[in-house]
């Protein structure tokens, strides 16, 4: 159903709405989630902010393994942390895509059911392997420090809710980082084995870490909304000028801890002012984000099993709407 | 009436007290432990992303509770809290047999099918026991021990709040949940009486004075267990007889013995590097 | 129990916080649940892990009666009001120095500053 018929609007009318509209994006104000906004600032949100939510709680998926198996108690409890704060992120962004979809007469259940159906995809980083505890290590160090360049990017979108969701995550986000660079730094600074799984899981996470960010403009077939979501204040900064800031950031400090990366050409550039580097397989990307990486089917069936098994759970709680 | 001994250096001069005192810790260092990597196996399977939230906190909560104990441990000289935590066999292990029990089928990572129910009713039942036990210690001849056991029964009051919310509003809705909580009750009272048991070093925890009889234990968690039975308008079952293996003088099943592999799986690849 | 309970969702409640005692209740964030108790119980593990607590509140957002998008320009005021805030009497202290300068001048200081 078009916008124009679910509002019964005439075209004038939506006309002077979408200017107001975009009269409010150019002069910096916020959108709030009862304002009102054109489908296609609507749709780019819930897609962002969806994949967003779905990435957190399924980014806690890689690391569980890891949790019970942290090798010193001050680390379980540190991990312990950290998924949690995963899942509390999960949530917030979860509740902001809901109250996006509400217009549409939808709810929570309709967005985790598009997620296990597929219809809904995740960053490509939570489908990869998490085969050891340095891989773990990574995840807090390099994932999470990627992750942060986007957020820190996305504290003034236009949109209010999103960005108020942001500001808590960043505040959680610090001791993500640092609590994944002393693994690393331990690891780093350990016996010939640490030392070498650590080196084994920056090698494996390499080219997932490249495509976090999305292709750049020219890369690929894939459609891309960048330029919109840009006109729209949704975003300010392009994917490849966040995967810029990223390599500033992380490259010189894997260097310096003796690592090697699997591309050898990877290197700053003075004359063209930017890092140079082999371009991963943005086909391979596509596949991956679709639900073919090696881990994806198997983290999204526990997920999507245990929400069936938990049926009853939810139906006896619909029952007490009234009753408490 | 024992003599209070108010450190641990005190402790340590006064053999027969310090391996009482080491058996119990153990217990409870154990418990907590074992409970709360079962909690965290729970990760993101929870039916709600809220309760996931909450559930993942409160496992943190108790994973820190026997950090506290282990750490008690090594400053009483007993070893480093770390290798007491992930190198002892699981013989070595003084945990009850209710907290060793699986979450429901399969492995954490591999096609878990874990049991809500029994989930709420195990961890809302080791919350009453486990007030009870901290109460039970607030007398404790060992001051340290009464210290850490009042910092404790706050964070503890609170999770017993939430578990008592989820099993009284389950009890008490449909037929498929009321069904559904009472088996997990009758499977949780099964393996009941195993925390209670004081195991063989009982009779010496009682004369050093570092917590009431079991008897008195089980006497403080009948009274907070009925009112929960009523509130869940169940008939009160009475307490169990303690099984045949309590896991107190460590007799466990696979299941320990696979959780305890998991817990130690990274520590032993080197114990003696920095992780 | 009917099909249309089973469809709806659980309804959105807002979560508020105190600090301290001294503090104002400020909102934290929203969260779904059944029912009141249920949004209770899981407020503080959401919203307030890192922060001092001594107060919750939560409200079925439903309750919250809120101002209109139309209508939040209103709150908007001039700029013209400054009789009833401090700016508006930046000149007193320069007044009151002027005064105390101009008599000690004269008669020395009132009271003798220790």
């Amino acid at each position: 159903m078009s916008q124009l018929v679910r509002e019964g609007l005439t075209e004038a009318q939506y006309q002077a709405k979408y200017e107001e509209f975009l009269a409010k994006i150019d002069s910096g104000r916020k959108i709030e989630a009862d304002d009102w906004m054109p489908d296609d600032y609507r749709n780019q949100l819930i897609k962002l902010i969806s994949m967003h939510s779905v990435s957190e709680i399924m980014g806690a998926l890689p690391e569980k393994e890891w949790v019970p198996k942290a090798p010193s108690l001050r680390r379980k409890l540190a991990i312990m942390a950290k998924v949690q704060d995963e899942m509390g992120h999960g949530q917030l962004l979860m509740r902001v895509a809901e109250d996006l979809v509400a217009e549409y007469g939808k709810s929570r259940e309709d967005l985790l059911e598009d997620l296990f159906t597929g219809r809904l995809k995740f960053h490509n980083v939570f489908h990869m392997e998490a085969p050891s505890w340095a891989d773990a290590g990574v995840i807090g160090w390099l994932v999470d420090g990627a992750a942060i360049i986007t957020q820190t990017m996305s504290l003034d979108t236009s949109y209010g809710p999103y960005s108020r969701a942001l500001y808590r995550i960043c505040a959680e986000e610090k001791f993500h980082a640092q609590h994944g660079e002393s693994i690393v730094l331990a690891l780093a600074e350990g016996t010939e084995q640490q030392r070498q799984m650590l080196q084994d899981a920056v090698t494996r996470w390499w080219p997932a870490l490249l495509m976090f960010f999305g292709p750049p403009e020219s890369a690929t077939t894939i459609k891309s909304n960048q330029e919109q979501n840009m006109r729209y204040k949704i975003r300010s900064q392009t994917n490849e000028e966040l995967r810029q800031i990223f390599f500033d950031k992380y490259v010189p400090r894997i260097f310096h801890l003796g690592l090697t990366l699997p591309d050898p050409t990877i290197h700053y550039s003075e004359e063209e002012g930017k890092w140079i580097y082999q371009q991963p397989d943005w086909e391979e990307f596509k596949k991956i984000v679709k639900g073919g990486g090696p881990r994806s089917v198997q983290r999204l069936d526990l997920r999507r099993l245990s929400y069936e098994d938990a049926v009853w759970v939810r139906d006896a709680l619909l029952g007490n709407k009234v009753a408490i | 009436m024992t003599a209070l001994i108010e450190t641990v250096e005190q402790a340590k001069g006064n053999p027969e007290f310090l391996n009482a005192l080491t058996a119990l810790l153990f217990q409870m260092a154990d418990d907590d432990f074992i409970l709360a990597y079962r909690g965290s196996e729970w990760l993101g399977l929870a039916p709600h992303i809220e309760e996931d939230v909450a559930f993942s906190s409160m496992s943190q909560d108790t994973m820190g509770h026997a950090v506290l104990f282990y750490e008690l441990l090594e400053d009483l000289g007993v070893g480093r809290a770390d290798d007491l935590a992930q190198l002892r066999d699981p013989q070595d292990f003084r945990n009850a047999l209710l907290v060793e029990r699986p979450n429901g089928t399969g492995h954490y990572v591999e096609n878990p099918r874990y049991d809500w129910a029994y989930a709420v009713v195990r961890w809302y039942f080791y919350g009453l026991f486990k007030q009870a036990r901290l109460e039970a210690l607030s007398n404790s001849s060992f001051k340290p021990l009464v210290l850490v056991s009042q910092k404790m029964m706050k964070e503890q009051r609170y999770h017993v709040m939430h578990w008592q919310v989820w099993i009284a509003q389950l009890a008490n809705s449909n037929e498929e949940a009321r069904t559904r909580i009472t088996n997990a009750v009758d499977r949780v009272w099964e393996d009941l009486g195993s925390l209670f048991a004081y195991g063989s070093h009982g009779a010496e925890f009682v004369k050093q004075g570092l917590i009431e009889s079991e008897d008195a234990l089980k006497q403080r968690f009948e009274e907070k267990a009925k009112k929960a039975f009523a509130m869940c308008n169940f008939d009160w079952k009475g307490l169990p007889q303690a099984p045949a293996q309590t896991g107190r003088d460590g007799q466990h099943t696979q299941d320990l013995i696979d959780a305890v592999n998991t817990l130690s799986e990274v520590y032993r690849l080197d114990p003696s590097a920095a992780w | 129990m009917s099909q249309d309970k089973a469809k709806t969702p659980f309804d959105v409640y807002e979560v508020f916080s105190q600090r301290s005692s001294t503090s104002p209740f400020i909102h934290q964030f929203s969260l779904l649940a059944p029912n009141h108790e249920v949004a209770m119980s899981m407020a503080r593990e959401n919203f307030l892990r890192r922060d001092n607590c001594v107060n919750l509140w939560v409200v079925k957002r439903d309750d919250v009666y809120v101002l209109p998008p139309e209508e939040r320009e209103s709150l908007e005021r001039l700029d013209n009001k400054a009789y009833r805030e401090t700016k508006g009497y930046g000149d007193l202290q320069s007044k009151w120095r002027a005064h105390r300068e101009r008599y000690e001048a004269q008669h020395g200081p009132v009271k003798k500053e220790v």
